[in-house]
């Protein structure tokens, strides 16, 4: 009889060591794993704690970063405005001055002006375009729920998607940094939408609520797969990610073929409320 | 290999048995360096002068792990008394490495 049970009895002594050293090398208690040949050193967990310590540093970097950039945008932007904008309204100016001072028999020249002065113009409009996208005066000046409206309503004359902002949180004071980056995420998942998602109708909603603030673009397009989801390659997807980490925030986009993309954003309330005005 | 004979310190033997313990290592990686403390604490607690515990560093006699049918380290083998009993881990949890080396009070 105890001949039978001894088989038994070994298969039970491996399965628990077999369990001791599962226990030992997910509790990162294994220092070496002993080979014929060689000793591999295992140092797992240091391996987890440098690479957290890495990604930490390599987000903080990238949140100045980003930072550093939108202020040189507000920099670039304002001297577009300022001294391109002033210098070719006086150029437009000057050549309307010149146009009305023609005589009818100056012809060739008087087409000329005409011709110059739409071009002036046509580059005013140019410079505000640029001067807008590098950094919305909207956004200073309206905040962000109105920047978003009016980048939902600059979309839709784009682009043809029919685009909605629903919000509750209107009357909310955002932090200016924090604003920037909401608005960067809208602007980089609508530019996505205009390209990829053959989408008819888009929808960004801005909600508060008690856990933080939760911003969650869906459209009703072809769906995004899970491999563009996690790509490095995804540059857009990626500093999308990164800005709402930024913030303490998560970021999630969940799509399925045929059946549109959402992607939602959650961020602590407490990192994006302006404390200088309060919620 | 690396010996260490404690056995003469004190005759206090329980039983009357000498405990003889092998510990595979790695060097003075971190859970290595615990299971040699851990050990020596224990030793000493439970089995003062009756002990001994050869300590073999991996990384100098791979051979013997090998030998030993040793897969990772730290490995505590108890050779005597039988049977022999195998720990892995840095043996910082007391209660369940006591137990396992027959080594609690109602056990023994």
């Amino acid at each position: 009889m105890s001949n039978q049970k001894l088989p038994y009895r070994e298969l039970e002594t491996k399965i628990k060591e077999a369990e001791e050293l599962i226990h030992a090398l997910r509790t990162h208690q294994v220092d070496a794993i002993v080979g014929e040949r060689h000793v591999t050193l295992v140092r797992l967990k240091q391996a987890e704690e440098n690479l957290k310590n890495s990604r930490d540093q390599l987000r903080a970097l990238v949140a100045h970063m980003l930072s550093v950039r939108e202020d040189e945008r507000a920099v670039i932007a304002r001297e577009l405005h300022d001294e391109f904008g002033l210098a070719l309204t006086s150029l437009h100016l000057g050549l309307s001055w010149i146009s009305r001072k023609l005589t009818p028999g100056q012809q060739p020249l008087q087409e000329k002006i005409t011709s110059l002065s739409a071009t002036t113009t046509s580059l005013i409009r140019s410079v505000r375009n640029i001067a807008t996208e590098l950094r919305p005066g909207v956004l200073d000046e309206f905040g962000l729920v109105k920047t978003l409206k009016s980048q939902a309503r600059e979309f839709e004359g784009h682009t043809g998607i029919r685009c909605m902002v629903k919000t509750n949180a209107a009357q909310a004071k955002f932090d200016r940094l924090a604003a920037v980056s909401i608005f960067r995420i809208v602007q980089a998942a609508l530019a996505n939408i205009a390209r990829h998602a053959e989408a008819s109708r888009a929808v960004i909603a801005l909600m508060k609520r008690k856990n933080g603030l939760i911003l969650t673009l869906t459209d009703n397009g072809k769906g995004i797969n899970r491999s563009l989801i996690v790509s490095h390659t995804s540059l857009g997807i990626t500093g999308m990610r990164e800005r709402a980490l930024a913030l303490g925030g998560t970021f999630t986009l969940r799509g399925s073929r045929g059946k549109g993309t959402t992607l939602t954003v959650q961020i602590p309330l407490s990192r994006i409320l302006d404390s200088r005005v309060g919620a | 290999m690396k010996a260490r004979n404690r056995g003469s310190r004190k005759s206090a033997k329980p039983r009357g048995e000498t405990y003889l313990f092998r510990l595979f290592v790695a060097g003075n990686e971190s859970n290595s360096s615990q299971a040699r403390a851990n050990l020596a604490r224990l030793c000493e607690e439970r089995i003062e002068g009756s002990y001994k515990i050869e300590t073999v560093d991996v990384l100098k006699d791979p051979s013997t792990a090998y030998e030993n049918k040793v897969l990772v380290t730290p490995t505590l083998i108890l050779i005597k008394p039988l049977p022999k009993v195998t720990v892995l881990g840095n043996l910082n949890d007391t209660w369940q490495v006591l137990a396992a080396l027959r080594l609690t009070p109602v056990q023994r």
